[in-house]
């Protein structure tokens, strides 16, 4: 039988009051969460986006959507997965509007615009190349490569098919591979 | 494990963002959370309104609307809430929120400390909302969340005085 840590034991049921809390009304409870899990949700929404900006306002709009939703959570799930998979979903719905205005406004593809965008700026280390990525390889990257989502997860957040998510990724390391001056074998 | 796992490895996955979001996160919900509660407690409270009150409401409400796009951000600190700076919209709502004290007196005790829970709630959200404008003065979210708080303020006190009216009460079977 696996034991946890004493520690981590603590942390989880001072997680598990603090929901309870916040569930019935409590904002210093909520922001006990919030302090707890902004850096890793703030991390996701950057890589995801690209953007600093972008990223702060998804994180606002992922914990806002947190709090009226906390009624509904289900304490089966980890704390943390739930709010990840609201700061995708709010990036995604962020994402899929900003590429439909971009296409209605140009003739060239919403995803050629958004490859481009990181193009002209050269790529100083690996997160400036991340943030480069056109939006569909960066988004798988992010999720598999960088926070451990299997390619079924990664598919079921994004909205597309699992064999997708297995090409965007591939595609995605080729792409850092090439702007990291990497070797075929270092990829 | 390639180079570019083990760079991708050694990523952080938490980052920091520049400011703290708290704050705005904080408004947004007490200033949800006060128009919900606001909702609630106007329908047993559904009394006639005045029409006098409902004259001075008006302008003080088309005031509002007329200074908001001029008005700089945070506005003035009037007992520690920040409204729109212009003399005559802080002395109309002086006016508004003189009637809103005597008339909270009329009304039963559990309904006044509702009231007053809702107006310590939109409150703390102006606060909260200048908190963060300090360091994001230019968020238009943050600037129209500034704005409903004036708007709830304004409103919460017009509902009590409009519902609260002495003579309306009385004449009511």
């Amino acid at each position: 039988m696996i034991e946890f840590p004493e520690a981590a034991v603590r942390v989880l049921a001072d997680e598990r009051k603090a929901i309870a809390a916040a569930a019935g009304g409590s904002h210093s409870a909520f922001e006990q969460l919030y302090r707890r899990h902004a850096g890793r949700i703030y991390g996701l929404c950057l890589r995801l986006t690209g953007h600093r900006e972008t990223a702060e306002d998804c994180v606002q709009e992922t914990f806002v959507s947190a709090w009226r939703g906390l009624a509904r959570f289900e304490a089966r799930s980890a704390f943390a997965t739930w709010l990840h998979r609201i700061a995708v979903n709010t990036v995604m719905a962020r994402h899929r509007v900003r590429m439909a205005t971009l296409e209605s406004t140009t003739d060239a593809s919403a995803e050629e615009l958004d490859h481009r965008a990181g193009e002209d700026s050269p790529p100083l280390d690996l997160e400036a190349a991340i943030a480069a990525l056109p939006g569909g390889a960066r988004h798988v990257l992010v999720l598999v490569g960088l926070y451990g989502y299997s390619h079924e997860e990664a598919a079921d957040a994004l909205g597309i098919a699992v064999g997708t998510s297995k090409a965007q990724l591939h595609r995605a390391r080729q792409m850092l591979a090439e702007r990291l001056d990497l070797s075929p074998e270092g990829i | 494990m390639s180079d570019l796992d083990a760079r991708l490895a050694g990523l952080p996955r938490d980052v920091s963002p520049a400011h703290d979001l708290w704050p705005a996160i904080h408004a947004s919900i007490a200033a949800s959370e006060s128009a919900q509660r606001m909702r609630r407690w106007r329908v047993p409270l559904a009394l006639a309104a005045g029409l006098g009150i409902a004259v001075t409401a008006g302008l003080i409400g088309w005031q509002l609307a007329r200074m908001q796009p001029e008005t700089p951000v945070g506005g003035l600190a009037t007992a520690g809430f920040a409204v729109p700076a212009s003399a005559q919209y802080v002395s109309m709502r002086a006016a508004l929120e003189h009637t809103y004290r005597e008339r909270l007196e009329l009304l039963a005790p559990a309904t006044r400390r509702r009231i007053e829970q809702d107006l310590a709630t939109i409150r703390a959200a102006n606060a909260d909302i200048r908190r963060a404008l300090a360091a994001d003065p230019e968020s238009p979210v943050l600037n129209r969340l500034l704005e409903s708080t004036w708007q709830q303020e304004f409103d919460l006190y017009t509902t009590v005085v409009r519902n609260s009216e002495p003579a309306t009460q009385g004449n009511r079977t």
